[in-house]
């Protein structure tokens, strides 16, 4: 049975919608993340179903339990981490775990907490102190004080610097080791490929699809761009064309110079094949790649927008 | 875990967030003493030197007429003559020109010709030593004529200023309670900048994601609040009474009664200032209007007395009025409780809280920010 199941969510601001059509269900364990462009209508449903918004249509039901009929122990289980950080700037670290704690029945003791987030040595110190990593791990380490079973991060990691980043990250991954479910948006394709069991592209208040990183990669055409540099010149480049463009698998081709781009479906066999004709003609390759496809591509190929981190 | 340890912890967490604002000190504390220090020191000037107009006299054509009345003009303890001597008229009137002196007064050229002519600096004309020199001089040519005719005068006049409880009233007094009043009300005018800070900065919303009882947090900062008054009160008076000698005459109940009723009413009209801001330059600006206009208008430094007829109906309105006449009836006069007024001024404060309260909250909720459900 899913944690979380969310059908057919609507609501509109006025006259402009800002979430048209959204369902997914979310099983436990699994790190989720919802990823889409600005102004997709992924904030208004995290806050749809963090119980801040009530939809125009649809339904949240965390388990057995929705909104409407069990608004306190769904408070209890969820944990969030809002975009905007949230933290009391003028009590410590640990201040802040304590005074979040009460509010809840029962809560993780705060220096569980405080050794999860890396924040120990800090616990004494006042949140403005702190920098925009350590407020990110806090606000994380609030969401968690409760021991929730679903914990919704979102954006934990932007405007952070690539090692702030990645200690989040150990953090998410500890998060799943204990068995718990994450709802989690970020900017950064990367991160989700790497986190997340599965992906969810919302654009324009919809979801364009839903699967795991990999097979979201791997429904997207099976064409691989490569590109060998030639160190003798033009005219090496222009023969070595001559021959990919034979060879069954290679789709189109392109030249600058002498360096070649070419699109294939099977680079091991077109790669072989190449190889052979260099060594036979004496032609030194300078240099070679084989471009990987990523979520990027799908995330472009499926929304037609371009991506900025 | 239970509400009452829930309230202790929020409580705890506000009382040390608002240690660790150095505005929040600056702006109650430290404020409201300068501010009362300086009134104090301009207007209050101690009882004991009282008004002086320095003057000089010309006796253009001494004659026994201008030397009775120069003898007399000697007598009257708030002229301090510049030269014991009658000076020239040319002399005099440049004195008054620098402003040397306050007035020039020029004795009568003849024993028949009894005018007395009165030079003043045009820029004084009409300032207060202009004014009460004029008066006193009219005043002793009255006497001098009635002398003249030899008949004693039928009417006089005295003047004492009386105070229902304590008759060692004194302006120190006055403004000491009057500041007390303003900063307490302040308080609660300003302090809610918390709710639109924490709503700007998303706490709010943190907050009702989490189970936590919001009306506990609001009770908890109200309590803060009120605390922070009680250190008003006692610092201000502390100064008050040993800096500047004011005398208060305690009577608790009031006093406990009109603090509870300010703090509620100023604090719910902070909370309706919250509502309707979305910045906190937003809440100042609503904060900073309501407390200048109540400042001048609710008789905090100077008595209502003094301000113009037309202005008095709405002094009558603005609750700062009652709140600072409450807390003149528990500190100096010793009354209130007893006096139907005092309860008339309570009821109308409480009714500037309700309906403040109860217009925030409708805002807030139509606002729907805070009513997710």
């Amino acid at each position: 049975m899913p944690v979380l199941e969310v059908l057919h969510l609507k609501k509109s601001f006025g006259g402009v919608t800002a979430v048209e059509d959204i369902s997914f269900s979310v099983e436990a364990g699994e790190v989720f993340t919802i990823i889409g462009p600005n102004g997709a209508g992924k904030t208004t449903t995290l806050e749809m179903i963090e119980g801040l918004q009530s939809p125009d249509a649809g339904q949240i039901q965390f388990g057995s339990l929705s909104w409407s009929k069990n608004s306190e122990q769904i408070k209890v289980t969820i944990g969030v981490q809002p975009q905007s950080g949230a933290l009391f700037d003028l009590l410590t670290v640990e201040e802040n775990l304590d005074l979040f704690a009460t509010f809840y029945p029962k809560s993780r003791p705060a220096a569980e907490v405080l050794e999860m987030i890396s924040l120990t040595d800090q616990r004494n110190k006042q949140v403005k102190k702190l920098s925009g990593g350590q407020r990110q791990r806090l606000a994380i380490g609030l969401a968690m004080i409760n021991d929730p079973t679903l914990i919704f991060l979102d954006e934990p990691t932007t405007g952070l610097d690539p090692q702030a980043r990645r200690n989040i990250w150990d953090i998410i991954l500890k998060l799943k080791e204990l068995g718990k479910t994450t709802i989690l948006t970020t900017h950064y394709m990367e991160e989700a490929e790497k986190l997340s069991d599965r992906v969810c592209i919302v654009d324009q208040g919809k979801v364009v699809t839903l699967d795991t990183p990999a097979a979201l990669i791997d429904r997207l055409t099976k064409e691989r761009e490569v590109r060998l540099s030639m160190l003798d010149g033009e005219a090496a480049a222009i023969e070595t064309e001559k021959v990919a463009l034979l060879h069954p698998a290679v789709v189109r081709t392109n030249r600058e110079g002498s360096s070649l781009q070419l699109w294939t479906t099977q680079p091991e066999d077109t790669l072989y094949e190449l190889f052979g004709f260099t060594k036979d003609r004496g032609f030194r390759v300078e240099q070679i790649s084989i471009r990987e496809m990523s979520l990027e591509d799908v995330f472009i190929a499926f929304t037609g927008k371009e991506w900025r981190d | 875990m239970n509400s009452s340890k829930q309230f202790f912890k929020m409580f705890t967490a506000q009382i040390k967030m608002m240690c660790r604002e150095k505005q929040v000190w600056f702006w109650n504390i430290f404020f409201p003493v300068i501010l009362m220090v300086l009134f104090m020191i301009i207007f209050g000037g101690g009882s004991g030197d009282s008004f002086k107009a320095k003057i000089a006299v010309a006796d253009p054509q001494p004659n026994t007429t201008s030397g009775m009345l120069l003898e007399q003009l000697r007598q009257i303890p708030v002229f301090e003559f510049k030269e014991e001597l009658p000076v020239s008229k040319e002399q005099g009137t440049e004195w008054v020109e620098k402003q040397d002196i306050d007035a020039l007064i020029v004795l009568p050229a003849s024993e028949d010709a009894a005018t007395m002519q009165l030079i003043v600096n045009k820029e004084d004309e009409k300032g207060a030593a202009a004014q009460a020199i004029s008066g006193i001089l009219d005043k002793f040519i009255q006497q001098a004529n009635l002398a003249a005719v030899g008949a004693t005068p039928t009417f006089s006049m005295t003047m004492d200023s009386v105070s229902s409880g304590a008759d060692d009233l004194s302006y120190e007094d006055f403004l000491l309670t009057g500041m007390i009043g303003l900063s307490v009300a302040q308080g609660g005018l300003f302090g809610m900048v918390d709710l639109v800070e924490m709503r700007r900065r998303g706490l709010m919303k943190r907050l009702r994601m989490t189970p936590a009882k919001m009306g506990l947090y609001g009770l908890a900062g109200m309590l803060v609040r009120l605390m922070l008054g009680i250190i008003q009160i006692v610092i201000l008076s502390l100064i008050g009474v040993f800096g500047f000698g004011a005398s208060l005459h305690v009577n608790v109940f009031s006093l406990v009664i009109a603090f509870f009723a300010g703090g509620l009413v100023f604090n719910a009209m902070g909370y309706l200032f919250s509502s309707f801001s979305k910045t906190i330059e937003a809440y100042m600006g609503m904060a900073n209007i309501a407390s200048m206009l109540m400042m001048f208008l609710s008789g905090v430094f100077f008595p209502l007395e003094t301000l113009p007829e037309w202005l008095q109906p709405v002094t009558q309105i603005l609750p700062l009025t009652y709140f600072v006449d409450g807390m003149r009836d528990g500190l100096i006069y010793a009354s209130g409780v007893s006096s139907v007024s005092f309860w008339i001024g309570m009821g109308i404060m409480l009714l500037w809280g309700v309906v403040s309260f109860l217009v925030g909250s409708q805002v807030y909720k139509a606002k729907s920010i805070a009513s997710a459900r």
